[in-house]
């Protein structure tokens, strides 16, 4: 790059945690020249955690906006259409071309629906998806959940929390692929014990009726006041066809969260990973994009990064139990120590693996991530 | 600047400190701790950092 560090214009796209980290480090690592920031989500930038928890149950719960006034940002709120790699410009749908000397993509993933044309199905991604779930749950008596991930238990136990009846659906059991057989069986135990119906399906689930009228079980109708899908995500990066930056599975990075164009940088769900045996890896979760977007602030400025790309730390919630996990997942078999009771909802899990790394769960138990990550490293 | 900690918020995630290590600072039961009354300027960035990593919107910047 020959623009001198000090003028060097840096443009991060997109306002979700891994933008406005991004944004933050870029001042943080010192940086005095133009920053600015491309955003379209018309509440602004905010936590999305909360938005499939507290904020389903009560509007007390919706997060609050960040405050962006310290770091003298020019904020252009427009979705982003259109790269041109060449000059160097990032175009709006306003209308807007937007200069830059170093860009970091951070445009996240929207969530996939099964059924987009017709009315009726709910998502859970945006604060306008999440009060709009919520004002229709105020109404309603039954719900529907497609997905047994950690967005759909989420879904179902903030409806669980509400009175609602709750049916969730999928393929697998609660959560096995990612946390494998035995805490995907303490999960069924809990969600069975709250009357949360658990319904596996052989064949993938389909919504029915034009408004939506419940789900379609291997052929048996399950009739639903609301009918909520949460099957993953799709990387928004169609705005990069033609830069060679992004494929269907999104953004590829590295380890320095650079892209295939140089002094264009991503982090966040935009973002996946290719193993050496050419295996994708999506991984996302919030502490990840917080660490990919300080590696890719850090090269925006030619800098060293100060922290890895990557952090394994991540939670949920089960019926209102938090569940907190560091290390490799899922675990296979029962684990190698539990201290507490999982049927009560208090209990640390470990699992210590053959090449000698370990995974600690608290599950209920109140552990900070400080200690579950030293706990890990086997320092406690 | 100074920080206010919503604590009916804060679930002992403890992202803060990774952000802002001299000013937060988490037990092992995961209750949070703030180490100053008033936030040094040197650490203001780094605050502002956990402000925004924190993922329940616990911490809010108080002028």
């Amino acid at each position: 790059m020959n623009v001198p560090e000090g003028d060097r214009r840096v443009v991060i796209v997109g306002d979700s945690v891994a933008g406005i980290t991004a944004l933050r480090e870029v001042r943080a690592l010192g940086h005095t020249g133009p920053v600015g920031l491309i955003a379209a989500d018309p509440d602004g930038c905010y936590p999305r955690p909360p938005l499939s928890k507290k904020a389903l149950v009560d509007s007390a719960g919706d997060p609050e906006g960040w405050s962006l006034a310290d770091l003298d940002v020019d904020v252009t709120r427009s979705a982003a259409v259109r790269l041109d790699t060449e000059r160097r410009i990032v175009h709006t749908e306003g209308g807007h071309g937007v200069y830059y000397d170093a860009l970091v993509l951070a445009t996240g993933a929207r969530a996939r629906r099964l059924a987009p044309e017709r009315e009726g199905e709910f998502v859970v991604r945006t604060m306008q998806d999440s009060t709009a779930l919520r004002d229709r749950f105020s109404s309603a008596s039954s719900v529907a959940v497609v997905g047994a991930g950690f967005l759909g238990l989420e879904v179902a136990g903030a409806a669980h929390r509400l009175g609602l009846s709750v049916t969730v659906v999928d393929t697998e059991p609660p959560l096995m692929g990612v946390l494998g057989p035995f805490l995907s069986s303490a999960v069924a135990d809990r969600l069975r014990a709250a009357s949360v119906d658990v319904v596996r399906a052989t064949a993938p689930v389909v919504p029915y009726g034009d408004p939506i009228e419940g789900i379609a079980v291997d052929g048996v109708a399950i009739p639903a006041d609301v009918t909520v899908s949460c099957v993953g995500e799709v990387p928004n990066c169609e705005w990069l066809s033609g830069t060679g930056i992004a494929d269907d599975h999104g953004v590829a990075v590295d380890e320095q969260c650079a892209t295939a164009v140089p002094g264009v940088f991503a982090a966040g769900d935009v973002t996946f990973r290719r193993d050496a045996d050419g295996t994708v890896r999506r991984s996302p979760f919030w502490s990840h994009a917080v660490a990919q977007a300080k590696v890719a602030a850090a090269g925006a400025l030619g800098l060293e990064p100060r922290c890895a790309p990557h952090d394994d730390y991540f939670w949920t919630e089960i019926l209102g139990a938090p569940v907190k996990i560091v290390g490799p997942l899922p675990p296979a078999g029962a684990p190698t120590r539990v201290d507490g009771s999982l049927a009560d909802a208090s209990a640390v899990l470990e699992w210590d693996h053959a090449d000698g790394r370990r995974t600690v769960v608290a599950f209920g138990a109140k552990k900070s991530v400080g200690w579950l990550r030293r706990r890990a490293a086997d320092d406690v | 600047m100074n920080v206010d900690v919503d604590f009916d918020r804060c679930e002992g995630h403890g992202l803060c400190e990774d952000q802002a290590p001299k000013v937060f600072r988490l037990d092992d039961d995961g209750d949070l701790h703030v180490e100053f009354e008033e936030i040094p300027e040197d650490q203001a960035a780094a605050v502002r950092s956990a402000i925004a990593a924190c993922p329940v919107a616990a911490l809010r910047e108080r002028a």
